[in-house]
């Protein structure tokens, strides 16, 4: 099975979307991560565009040593902000966080910043969010002149729901040890996902045909861990050195799709429920969470080895590999931390990294 | 310069605060020994319950500084990264669990609980996370959300964080078996404002000419006000510090001799490279404002102690928006009559270096202040580029010097 044209060619160059929807008027609120819910957005009318870092290497308004991957993306919000009618940023990590303090200051779109507790257990947690979702509501409701009125609501989130149910669905074909559907092709609906208007992304999954297209990739199965990956090439990489990606952890994969807002009276009540009792990100506390989420998915997937994949200066995943690492030391499954700058100019010694790993591998095996 | 003339810069009270950082740790394991339970705390976290509950805090921020300071950091940095820490992450933290990894035989006790609010920087979620993994210590991890607008000192946000602190009370009652003393709060918040007002008293001094209270001064006399507020001690420091900086002022007395520049400093000192102020001064340049040594100051009011604890925490100098920090940053240029500023771009910290650029930027744009950025880390001395720091401090002296 190959990606639908749309689909593949989407995530080839999203930018290309972002041209199409100013064509047709479409209004576009660009957002940086998986904690925002798109459901408001959908609900105020408004096309929700996860901003990716392609076609950014970084931002001259921050040091070097500041995660290329959030310089890339404030790159990106400045250079394309025309094609937005505003933003939404996530209180994640630092340099997210300061990514808003700039664009802030340097954009001229309305832009909101959603403050995530980074310690998502307990109450006390859900209802902060809630109130700081029905400040996102309002937020929308001012500038863009809209009314998010309940039904909206219920709509969006059932369109969601859909969503993450085809995605899961595709996704949990690897379950058990098989090798169906590879990771090149899983991550390119979750980004379309993202993307695409959620109706017409789900009318081309669910149309897909559900044949293995796994032949590709080689057979040694891998879980990724990481934060966000929008660059299909380092995907390519990883396969193309031996690896079937069976599972993992990723803001722009599993962790996107993994559970659904439950239907309930009050609907923003339920969409805080979902976003801070799912997985969280790195960035966040409970960290035996995210553990206890990567020990499922290694058994449940028959995962033989991990690869840890982090931008050389991401905080949170530096910290976190530490215990990813004494976890899975004690659980006997290999690990190995690629962490990078640039992913051009370090495919070689990547891929040879990588190599290796999995020669190592097939020989426990 | 000789030496011993520059050393004659430095405030009497100031030369103090070595003896008080020793007798602070001596009592933190005197009280470990008693049985009193330790915190390991993140610097702005509300020390002032502590001591209403009978906890004894200790911060491993300030440990790694002194340590960084006292150039025995090395050990416990390359520990930490032998078990997998990154270069790449902050040096206080790697100072932190390397000192943890490595059996804890130095001046801080062991924890008993690990407390932190997110405030400064998310990195402190994230240390405090690995400690807990590491140690087995209970964990508390609150959230100061960032502050947007003043509005939110008074809305649903001071709410979380009071409810917050509430838990923690609760917590630390139920896990060590201690009472929270209501009385003892008061005192302590009392206390801990005393010494806030005392300290921003002597940090207004700084606006007369010459200067009467440099760097190197304000860099160590922070240290009451981060790991002492709501005692009496502290207190009797900042009494003595303001005496003796009146005094000085009264005799017309500056840092310098002849203070030529007045300048304004962003960020964290570099602990291990404290002559970098020196350097300064030697040519005439003194350091009379760093929204740094001023963060540490909060006024409280005694009548409403959780509620005052609370917005501390969430005022915290980086923890408000960018329109107020550049604001205070703006405010400060005309009120200390400054005519340079240096920016310390700091690897560890991203939370402050990461908006620097944009920061000084409107600085040049809306004052004509010149400015310099240089890279270095704050503690981790092994990429300090001294040479090339000094050469752009020389360019940028002459620029100033043109003016």
């Amino acid at each position: 099975m190959t990606a639908s044209t749309a689909i593949s060619d989407v995530c080839k160059n999203p930018i290309e979307l972002l041209e199409k929807y100013k064509e047709s008027g479409i209004n576009v609120l660009g957002y940086s991560c998986s904690y925002i819910p798109e459901e408001l957005i959908i609900s105020g009318g408004l096309q929700p565009y996860r901003i990716p870092n392609l076609g950014s290497v970084t931002s001259p308004l921050v040091p070097t040593f500041i995660c290329q991957f959030a310089s890339a993306v404030l790159q990106n919000i400045l250079r394309l902000e025309e094609f937005f009618s505003g933003f939404v940023i996530a209180h994640t990590c630092d340099p997210m966080w300061r990514l808003y303090d700039i664009v802030k200051k340097k954009a001229r779109k309305p832009i909101f910043f959603l403050r995530v507790p980074h310690n998502v257990e307990g109450e006390l947690s859900i209802d902060f969010f809630k109130k700081e979702l029905l400040r996102f509501k309002r937020f929308l409701e001012e500038n863009f002149d809209v009314e998010i009125n309940n039904e909206a609501l219920r709509n969006a989130i059932e369109v969601c729901n859909m969503n993450r149910n085809l995605l899961k669905e595709v996704y949990m074909r690897n379950s058990n040890g098989k090798n169906r559907v590879n990771g090149l092709y899983r991550l390119q609906l979750t980004l379309a996902s993202m993307w695409m208007p959620k109706k017409e992304v789900n009318t081309q999954i669910k149309s897909l045909s559900l044949e293995n297209n796994a032949t590709r990739t080689g057979n040694v199965r891998i879980h990724i861990n990481g934060t966000a990956i929008y660059d299909l090439n380092i995907i390519e990489i990883v396969e193309n050195a031996g690896c079937f990606i069976a599972s993992d952890d990723l803001c722009t994969g599993s962790r996107y799709f993994w559970d659904n807002v439950n239907d309930s009276e009050d609907l923003i009540r339920a969409l805080a429920n979902r976003y801070m009792q799912r997985t969280p990100c790195p960035s966040h506390e409970p960290i035996e969470k995210r553990l206890q989420f990567m020990d499922f998915m290694i058994e449940k997937f028959k995962v033989q080895g991990v690869l840890t994949i982090a931008n050389r200066f991401c905080d949170p995943m530096l910290y976190e590999a530490v215990h990813v690492r004494e976890m899975l030391t004690k659980k006997h499954v290999p690990v190995m931390l690629i962490d990078y700058e640039n992913l051009g100019q370090e495919a070689g010694r990547i891929k040879a990294r990588i190599e290796a790993f999995i020669e190592s591998l097939s020989e426990l095996r | 310069m000789n030496g011993e003339k520059s050393k004659s810069r430095i405030l009497q009270t100031t030369k103090k605060i070595g003896e008080l950082i020793l007798e602070y740790f001596a009592r933190a394991s005197e009280a470990k020994l008693q049985g009193k339970p330790v915190a390991w705390i993140t610097v702005f976290t509300p020390i002032e319950l502590l001591r209403a509950l009978g906890i004894y805090p200790v911060a491993p921020e300030h440990f790694g500084a002194m340590c960084s300071a006292r150039n025995i950091i090395l050990d416990y940095l390359e520990e930490a990264e032998r078990r997998g820490y990154s270069q790449n992450i902050c040096s206080y933290s790697r100072c932190g669990l390397g000192y943890a990894l490595s059996g804890m035989t130095g001046l801080m006790p062991p924890p008993d609980i690990l407390i932190t609010f997110r405030n400064s920087c998310d990195v402190y979620v994230k240390w405090w996370q690995s400690l807990h993994l590491h140690l087995g210590t209970p964990l508390f991890v609150g959230e100061a959300p960032y502050v947007l607008t003043p509005e939110d000192l008074d809305s649903y946000v001071l709410d979380y964080v009071v409810k917050q602190l509430m838990e923690l009370i609760k917590m630390a009652e139920e896990r060590f078996g201690l009472k929270f003393d209501e009385e003892k709060l008061v005192e302590a918040v009392k206390l801990s404002d005393r010494a806030s007002e005392l300290w921003l008293e002597t940090l207004k001094l700084r606006k007369h000419k010459p200067c009467p209270l440099g760097g190197r001064d304000s860099a160590s006399d922070i240290f009451p006000l981060v790991v002492m507020q709501g005692t009496k001690e502290a207190v009797q420091f900042y009494e003595e510090l303001l005496r003796e900086v009146k005094e000085k002022v009264s005799r017309k007395e500056g840092v310098i001799e002849n203070e030529r520049h007045r300048l304004l400093f962003d960020g964290i000192w570099i602990w291990y490279a404290f002559d970098l102020i020196k350097y300064f001064e030697d040519r005439g340049a003194v350091f009379v404002y760093e929204p740094y040594s001023e963060a540490w100051a909060y006024r409280l009011d005694p009548s409403k102690p959780l509620e005052s604890i609370a917005k501390k925490i969430l005022s915290m100098g980086l923890n408000i928006d960018i329109d107020l920090r550049i604001e205070r940053f703006l405010e400060s240029i005309k009120e200390f009559d400054i005519d340079g500023a240096v920016l310390f771009s700091n690897r560890s910290c991203k939370s402050w270096s990461a908006p620097q650029l944009v920061t000084a930027e409107i600085l040049g744009r809306k004052f004509d202040v010149p400015y310099l950025i240089f890279e270095a880390d704050m503690a981790d001395p092994r990429q300090y580029a001294e040479a090339q720091i000094k050469s752009r401090i020389d360019a940028f002296l002459e620029v100033l010097g043109e003016r």
